[in-house]
């Protein structure tokens, strides 16, 4: 007659309800695989091949040659061209490019002159990451082609081009050099993935069992309130842990996500932030009602602070600062860190341990938090 | 078909749904959440990199450079370290990016030389690393540019004057693009939430078998069953138009008829898919399931954050399967670009071969199962 | 078994009160029930039946008062209580999707009975109750009777001491309804105390005590033959070749203290004696039929007792 004898047996009990739903099996050992798999090749902020439409208004070789500097650059994709401006507001309409440069008559006879040449380059700002960043090589590509020019006309003049010096940038990324944006998103997509399956599970568990009407046996048997907790707990730790592995495997082996860091302090934060999510799941058990409202509440709780809180997609630096000290109230963000941490930065302890100290301390709190709720409402 | 009759069901699920006080507050919190989230987190700009200036020329110019960092809103210096403590700071976090002005920086440049400044970036923050580095060229190139002109240089020689315009979102506010989706979302996240646990519940609870013995139709029931949910959304998506336009100042350059007819169309395409959920599923919980199943892909495939363009070409075509994707198409266009109908024919087209597909078997279907 | 006297009873309860909202649902409720007997608790929907029974069960704190099973307060001793009681609800609150034997063993193990007793116990149990061949089954997929034999098997592996029963047999069929009284028989007589809440009357005639409740109070109680004593004047039957019309003619009468129809039959509480003073009241009025003194049971009890109580009221 002890607690573990008591714990053992929920723990067998829920196990059972496991393996005779199928489908909830399923759904919770393989989405999490396919999904990530698909996310991961869907999700990127890299902005490349971007669609452009060159109107050459000019027609002179001067004009061709600008327009292919276009063509060979890695990021505006040439898909076509159009006769005047009046074709650009179409274009842009009918989303068939997102950006259009037009280079007017007299472009050619400009440059041979020693002038500036005027030419204008639309973006649609309907899709503002890839406007900002094309902007950006807009100004850089024309920045170059025009300093170029300088020096060719320079040259044939005979001039000496005191080009009175320049700053150069040379950039250099660390952790990611390739900069892809896979590297980053996927440390904190498992975290998401997780977040979301594992507080649903556990959200409609404890109103299951009142629903059943099996909680007032419970609670009249010597079962403790955080025996139950643990209980309920156990089993889809394990399965939350299970899935991350699988997850981990398929970021490192099919998409070359570096490891750098250490897997023990990987697994330890993993099992505690599974554990957190767990708890909160079982706290939005132990207030719901019913079963639609734990699991719109469920939704609320998991799916938008993983997704959008937690640092995983949106840098969480310039948000208001009163959404950023919300941020903290989930453990996805520290997740997130820990994650990001151990497989591109090569983190260890020493780096990680104020985050690994928060997940633990909040699967504490919300355990007890559950417990207490839970008790309250029974009677 | 009798009005009285389908009256009297929608009273039913409104009364149900009001001994749920728990849901009815969450089915108002919700867009109120997303909207906040959307609004300031999503849509936020890169600004106050916390960043570090490694000045190891200490001249006149490394510390005029340095101060256009410092007056940069996309920059905030926090550090001035040796280069030798950079790595730690950049491990723990602290900071994002790092300025790094080499020794004898001035001398190359008075010499007439190209002189280096390093810019270096955490690459595990993928926004940081790409838009930051972005906003240091240009703090470079301007940097330059006033020199050039302080230095009274004019180089008599030709260039090209490029005029670069933004059109239909001159700010690139990122929340413009953002509230015209989310309105779509919470269509589809509420309907189909709703939706998907309505018929199930009653087949759980035996109420279905009841209807069955009425003289109610299957049509009557459909009719009943869906419209609160519909006019429950309706609030919702109007809440979230509202707020968009007033307190984010999104603006509205399109037609109302446009936004009304892509949104009834979509509306349509969720409730069909909501009911079909809800008709193949045993219980509740496989019924959520599902739902999950199919709302998760649809976030992430249909544009709706990550943008298609930045998707691998494989990809593409299973974003045309979302109807997600097809409605957030049709707002966008017409809140920021003032598309019409026919600048968005194939995204109506599209929709509306969805809406057909998905309501008319969800109405088949729910034919069949009522008649059995 | 605690060290009280043998002369306490296993439920003690004193002012027992509890409200839902507005609603109050028991109203002032003492209760004494002695140690192996079986208590009706008996009633009409909404008396407060199930209210007193989850206090009693610990299950519902009540908003004043207290109770003692088994010598221990319910409100501050309830963990002591717990393990010297079994309860069932109405509602059938075993898992479904698990099998007998998993139901069980789950409670069993909960309740912290060894693992050599749990496996003697349950096929004691589950053979007594005819349940030994659907181990295997699914509890959702069992018939009404067998659920909630299956059902009282779960709540008897730890030995209770006091069984409190809510509707138990409702919805079951007659047979499945006699056997779990016979097991319920077999439980009294080797001592344990069963209070059980019950719609049936015949059910009732078999309990050693029997309380009516009635708007969260207790209206009468006792043994069922001081029940049936309660009644006024002396129970007979009229079969009247018109029912209807004789019922009507003979409420009007004087000494008829309540008169209804029991299918074809006229029953009517006369405050008289023998059959011939009735038979002349009635053919005084033109009534004709047989009159016959009949022997009041519980069904017949509880009907004029209610309808007695709402003239009251009505007055």
């Amino acid at each position: 007659m002890s607690a573990a004898t008591r714990i053992g047996a929920l723990i067998v009990k829920e196990f059972r309800h496991l393996g005779r739903d199928r489908r909830t099996l399923a759904v919770v050992l393989a989405l999490p695989v396919l999904q990530m798999i698909l996310f991961a090749y869907a999700i990127s902020f890299d902005v490349t091949n971007v669609s452009t439409v060159v109107i050459d208004q000019d027609r002179t070789p001067a004009s061709a040659a600008y327009l292919r500097s276009y063509a060979s650059s890695d990021f505006f994709r040439v898909v076509g061209t159009a006769d005047g401006l009046a074709d650009v507001d179409r274009i842009f309409d009918r989303n068939e490019a997102r950006i259009a440069v037009v280079v007017p008559a007299g472009f050619g006879r400009s440059l041979a002159a020693g002038e500036q040449a005027t030419v204008a380059v639309y973006l649609d700002g309907s899709e503002p990451t890839a406007a900002r960043v094309g902007r950006g090589f807009a100004v850089a590509l024309n920045q170059a082609y025009g300093q170029s020019v300088a020096v060719e006309w320079a040259d044939a003049q005979g001039l000496d081009v005191t080009a009175a010096g320049q700053l150069e940038p040379r950039v250099r990324t660390w952790y990611n050099p390739e900069r892809r944006s896979s590297d980053f998103l996927i440390p904190g997509l498992m975290v998401v993935i997780i977040m979301v399956v594992a507080v649903q599970q556990t959200a409609v568990s404890l109103v299951r069992e009142r629903e059943q009407g099996t909680d007032e046996q419970l609670a009249i048997s010597p079962l403790r309130g955080w025996e139950m907790m643990i209980g309920k707990l156990a089993p889809w730790t394990l399965l939350a842990f299970a899935e991350l592995a699988a997850i981990t495997a398929v970021g490192v082996w099919f998409f070359h996500l570096p490891l750098r860091g250490s897997l023990g302090v990987l697994a330890l934060g993993a099992a505690l932030f599974v554990f957190c999510s767990l708890g909160l799941g079982l706290v939005i058990s132990a207030v719901a009602p019913t079963l639609e409202s734990a699991n719109m509440l469920g939704l609320l709780l998991s799916i938008l602070p993983a997704f959008i809180l937690s640092g995983f997609a949106f840098p969480l630096g310039s948000i208001p600062v009163a959404l950023q000290a919300f941020s903290w109230l989930f453990p996805a963000r520290f997740m997130v860190a820990i994650s990001r941490g151990v497989f591109l930065k090569g983190a260890g302890v020493a780096e990680l341990w104020p985050e690994l100290l928060t997940l633990a301390g909040y699967a504490v709190v919300v355990i007890a938090v559950a417990v207490v709720l839970s008790a309250r409402r029974r009677r | 078909m009798s009005g009285r009759r389908i009256r009297l069901l929608i009273w039913k699920e409104f009364l149900q749904l009001r001994r749920d006080p728990l849901l009815l507050r969450l089915l108002f919190i919700m867009p109120i959440a997303q909207l906040i989230l959307f609004g300031y987190v999503v849509a936020a700009d890169v600004t106050n990199l916390p960043t570090a200036v490694v000045d190891l020329d200490r001249t006149a110019t490394s510390r005029a450079l340095s101060a256009h960092f410092d007056a940069s809103d996309y920059f905030d210096v926090v550090a001035r370290p040796a280069e030798s403590e950079l790595q730690p700071l950049m491990d723990t976090g602290r900071i994002g990016i790092a300025i790094v002005i080499p020794e004898g920086t001035q001398a190359a440049l008075d010499r007439g030389e190209t002189a280096p400044v390093g810019v270096v970036v955490d690459g595990s923050d993928s926004q940081v690393a790409s838009v930051g580095s972005g906003y240091a060229s240009q703090i470079v190139a301007r940097f330059n540019a006033e020199r050039m002109a302080g230095q009274g240089v004019q180089l008599a020689a030709p260039g090209i004057d490029a005029r670069v315009r933004v059109m239909f979102n001159p700010t690139l506010a990122a929340v413009n693009t953002m509230i015209p989706g989310l309105v779509a979302a919470i269509v589809m996240l509420s309907i189909m939430a709703v939706m998907g646990q309505a018929v199930v519940k009653e087949r759980e609870r035996g109420t279905l078998e009841q209807m069955f013995v009425t003289p109610i139709r299957p049509t009557e029931y459909l009719i009943g069953k869906v419209t609160p949910y519909v006019l429950v959304a309706n609030v919702q998506l109007l809440l979230v138009a509202l707020v968009g336009v007033f307190w984010f100042g999104v603006p509205f350059a399109g037609r109302i008829s446009v936004v009304v007819a892509g949104l009834a169309l979509f509306m349509l395409t969720s409730i069909g898919l909501g009911l079909l959920i809800s008709l193949v599923s045993n219980t509740r919980q496989q019924a959520q399931q599902l739902m999950m199943l199919f709302m998760l892909p649809s976030f992430v495939l249909s544009g709706f954050i990550f943008p298609i363009d930045s998707m691998p070409a494989a990809i593409v075509p299973l974003t045309w399967f979302v109807p997600l994707t097809w409605a957030i198409q049709i707002l966008r266009g017409a809140f920021i670009k003032g598309s019409g109908f026919e600048a968005l024919g194939t995204q109506f087209l599209v929709l509306t071969a969805f809406a057909v597909v998905l309501f008319g078997a969800a109405v088949a279907a729910t034919h069949r199962r009522l008649a059995e | 078994m605690t060290g009280q006297p043998a002369a306490a009873p296993a439920i003690e309860a004193v002012g027992l009160r509890r409200s839902f909202g507005d609603v109050v649902a028991v109203d002032g409720v003492d209760l004494s029930v002695p140690r192996g007997s079986v208590l009706g608790l008996l009633g009409p929907d909404g008396a407060g039946k199930s209210t007193l029974i989850r206090m009693l069960a610990t299950v519902l704190r009540p908003d004043a008062g207290d109770a003692r099973v088994q010598g221990y307060s319910v409100t501050r001793q309830a963990n002591r209580v717990t393990p010297r009681i079994g309860y069932m609800s109405q509602k059938f609150a075993l898992y479904p999707d698990l099998s007998v034997a998993e139901n069980i063993e789950f409670f069993a193990r909960l309740r912290g009975v060894a693992k050599a007793e749990r496996r003697a116990r349950s096929l004691e149990l589950l053979t007594g109750m005819g349940l030994a061949d659907f181990l295997g089954r699914q509890a959702g997929r069992l018939s009404g009777g067998m659920k909630q034999k299956l059902f009282l098997a779960t709540t008897l592996m730890h030995r209770p001491d006091v069984l409190l029963l809510d509707e138990p047999t409702t919805g079951v069929d007659p047979v499945s309804r006699r056997e779990f009284w016979r097991i319920l028989a077999d439980l009294n007589r080797a001592g344990t105390t069963v209070l059980v809440a019950t719609p049936y009357m015949d059910e009732a005639e078999r309990c050693t005590d029997v309380i009516f409740l009635d708007g969260g109070r207790v209206r009468h109680r006792g043994t069922p033959a001081e029940i049936k004593a309660l009644l006024p004047g002396r129970l007979f039957e009229l079969r009247a070749a018109e029912p209807r019309a004789a019922l009507a003619a003979v409420r009007g009468l004087p000494g008829v203290l309540a008169a209804h129809l029991y299918g074809d039959i006229v029953r009517v509480l006369f405050d008289a004696d023998d059959v011939a003073a009735v038979e002349a009241a009635l053919a005084g009025e033109g009534i004709d039929g047989a009159v016959r003194a009949a022997a009041v049971d519980m069904e017949t009890a509880f009907a004029v007792l209610a309808e007695l109580a709402r003239e009251e009221v009505a007055r």
